[in-house]
């Protein structure tokens, strides 16, 4: 469905690249998370897969079209809800949604149906300036799927959302997945990329550190982790090591030979703390929920 | 392509007729028009009205008829009080040597001047084919002042709607929806043409209502949305590339403003400068719109001059028009 190879990107045109090297490849029906902190080159990546940002150097294509000469029935297949939502504030929930839905050459979706998806019932006749954040993010990704969208971008879906309503939104995307879409998500949420995604691909600087299904990746780091709380000297201290690599394994050894053990179990790793564990640093944001 | 550029002048407009500044630009040419007919005397009211006495010369009255128009009396008493009552009413009444001029001393000038010529062509035998002198002298009860303005009117309805591109610009800035429509397969230059249309049907459909509101019913409303159009395609130049220029409603609106500076100096040129300083405001397409809007308004000119007028200004806007639209397109990005 979507195949990147050896995608730069510089908004500069120099050497200084947003996005540099990105390859992969995503198959039909499959939900492939893109996660990394603030600054990494998610949306970067994500405005040129959508022909938002123009191709600079790579080999790009999107459900069956090539990115460089983007032929305008692309849109007709694609459907992006947007990080920041944009809708007409001027305009209904329902105006917004009718007039989105005239300007595709397929056939849409009930605009009622989906302002009622996303729990918006009763909010149609409403101007979308006199909603609150949440209801506009909400009413962004509503319009995203209007025109039955196979290949589906999501950029930060959850964020700003209420615990309940993020966990909704999350049924949804599920439930088109289900439905054979393709599902590109950008998140800080590691929970509901652990969650949804088939695969998730780990960027940082613009580069891509690895790429692997969440499930491989606990096989790889999870369980094998060991916490462990000791005395050194006079002081408390904590750590988590992995009982996989070799630096992490001496370091255990020692400790284990010469210093004070409180308490020591292995656990299940998140994602957040593989991902931070392979890339050596946090995600800098992450939600509650 | 054309649904959707359909859809996009719909949503305009829709837009435009909720909020208040847009609805304040639109509105004002009309106001503006009610004002120019208060403090102007309006065409129709020039018509000269004359009185007659019923059955005293029927070929006197057939041909005043074809002039003017003619109410007639039982006998002089009536005509006396008729010609006495508020409005301009002209008694022509028999006399010892002739006719006579009945007048109440407050009609205008020209209306009292017209009712003696128009006795004069009948005493001369005169009538309507062989007097072309008589339409060039209706023509001329147009009060020029109230030409004038209605003609700085008819230049400034294109900058509003251009005003109003500008307005529907910022507003797609400020939701960031540009960035939707092009993820959707309609192409920028629908999205500019179904703007454009909403500038264009505003602007035509104000100029229409300001024509009739001002009384011009017998001049060639065609022409005058000839030119008008030729302006608007300029006008909304501008109006994208300030809306693409500008972040804030009243910052936009205010450098639109400065548009209106090119448009007081053509007509100040063109009223005020003799035939050969004139050749200064050539560039200017409102120096052409005012000159052809002036010879409609006046029906004056043969159709060679007007169409001449209009190319010009068309070929201003036009390449002024195309000159802009990459750089319209790629601000819209
Ligand atoms: N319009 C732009 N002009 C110049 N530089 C930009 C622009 N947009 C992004 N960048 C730079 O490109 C890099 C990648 O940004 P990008 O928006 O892709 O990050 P992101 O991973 O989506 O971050 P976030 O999680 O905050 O949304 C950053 O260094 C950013 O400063
Ligand atoms: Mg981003």
């Amino acid at each position: 469905m979507i195949s990147v190879k050896g995608l730069y990107h510089s908004y500069s045109k120099d050497d200084k690249y947003a996005v540099k090297n990105v390859s992969f490849e995503i198959p039909k029906g499959e939900i492939f998370g893109f996660l990394g902190p603030s600054g990494a080159g998610k949306s970067t990546t994500q405005g040129i897969l959508t022909g938002l940002l123009s191709l600079q150097k790579g080999d790009v294509s999107v459900a069956g079209y090539d990115i460089k000469q983007i032929k305008q029935e692309m849109f007709n297949k694609i459907g992006m809800s947007f990080e920041q939502s944009n809708v007409y504030s001027k305009l209904t929930a329902l105006e917004n949604l009718k007039f989105y839905s005239r300007l595709f050459d397929v056939p849409t979706r009930d605009p009622k149906e989906l302002i009622e998806l996303v729990g918006l019932r009763g909010k149609e006749n409403i101007r979308v300036g006199e909603f609150s954040k949440g209801m506009k993010h909400r009413l962004t990704f509503a319009r995203s799927m209007i025109n039955n969208p196979e290949m589906w971008f999501l950029d930060e879906p959850t964020t700003g959302l209420d615990p309940a309503i993020a966990a909704n939104i999350k049924d949804i995307i599920r439930e088109q997945n289900n439905k054979g879409i393709t599902v590109f998500l950008t998140t800080h949420n590691m929970y509901i990329a652990d969650e949804l995604c088939d695969r998730v691909a780990f960027i940082i600087d613009g580069e891509i550190k690895l790429i692997d299904s969440p499930k491989n990746l606990k096989l790889r780091y999870g369980k094998r982790i060991v916490d462990v709380e000791y005395i050194d000297g006079s002081a408390k201290k904590k750590g988590s090591f992995s009982t996989v690599e070799q630096k992490d394994r001496d370091a255990l050894a020692s400790i284990l030979h010469s210093k004070e053990i409180l308490t020591m179990h292995t656990k299940e790793a998140t994602l957040e703390e593989i991902f931070i564990k392979v890339t050596g640093r946090g995600l800098g944001v992450s939600e509650a929920s | 392509m054309l649904n959707k550029i359909w859809t996009i002048f719909k949503r305009d407009v829709k837009v435009n007729f909720r909020e208040v500044m847009p609805l304040y630009i639109m509105l004002a040419p009309l106001m503006l028009a009610i004002g120019i007919n208060l403090i102007t005397p309006g065409i129709n009211d020039t018509t000269v009205n004359i009185a007659l006495i019923e059955g005293e010369n029927p070929a006197q009255e057939q041909c005043l008829n074809e002039f003017a128009h003619v109410e007639t009396f039982p006998g002089e008493a009536e005509v006396l009080s008729r010609v006495k009552e508020r409005d301009s009413l002209i008694g022509i009444l028999p006399g010892d040597n002739g006719y006579y001029i009945l007048a109440q001393g407050n009609e205008p000038e020209s209306v009292v001047e017209y009712a003696k010529l128009l006795n004069v062509f009948f005493e001369s035998g005169v009538d309507i084919e062989n007097s072309k002198a008589s339409i060039v002298e209706f023509g001329e009860t147009v009060p020029p002042v109230k030409k004038m303005l209605v003609n700085i009117l008819l230049l400034m309805i294109p900058m509003l709607s251009g005003m109003l591109i500008t307005l529907n610009i910022v507003e797609e800035k400020a939701d960031k929806t540009i960035s939707a429509i092009n993820l959707s397969p309609t192409s920028r230059t629908a999205f500019i043409l179904g703007k454009s249309l909403t500038g264009m049907m505003i602007s035509l459909v104000t100029t229409v209502v300001c024509i009739l509101i001002t009384g011009f019913y017998n001049v060639n409303i065609l022409l005058l949305l000839l030119v008008a159009a030729a302006s608007t395609v300029l006008a909304m130049t501008i109006g994208f590339i300030q809306g693409i220029n500008n972040d804030d409603v009243m910052e936009a609106v205010g450098s639109m403003k400065l548009v209106f500076l090119p448009l007081a100096g053509s007509v100040a040129g063109y009223e005020l400068l003799s035939g050969g300083w004139q050749a200064f405001f050539w560039w200017s397409p409102f120096y052409w719109s005012y000159r052809a809007n002036n010879i409609i308004l006046g029906k004056e000119g043969s159709a060679g001059e007007l169409l001449l007028y209009t190319a010009i200004i068309a070929a201003i806007c036009i390449t002024a028009y195309a000159l802009m639209l990459p750089r319209i397109k790629k601000g819209l990005q």
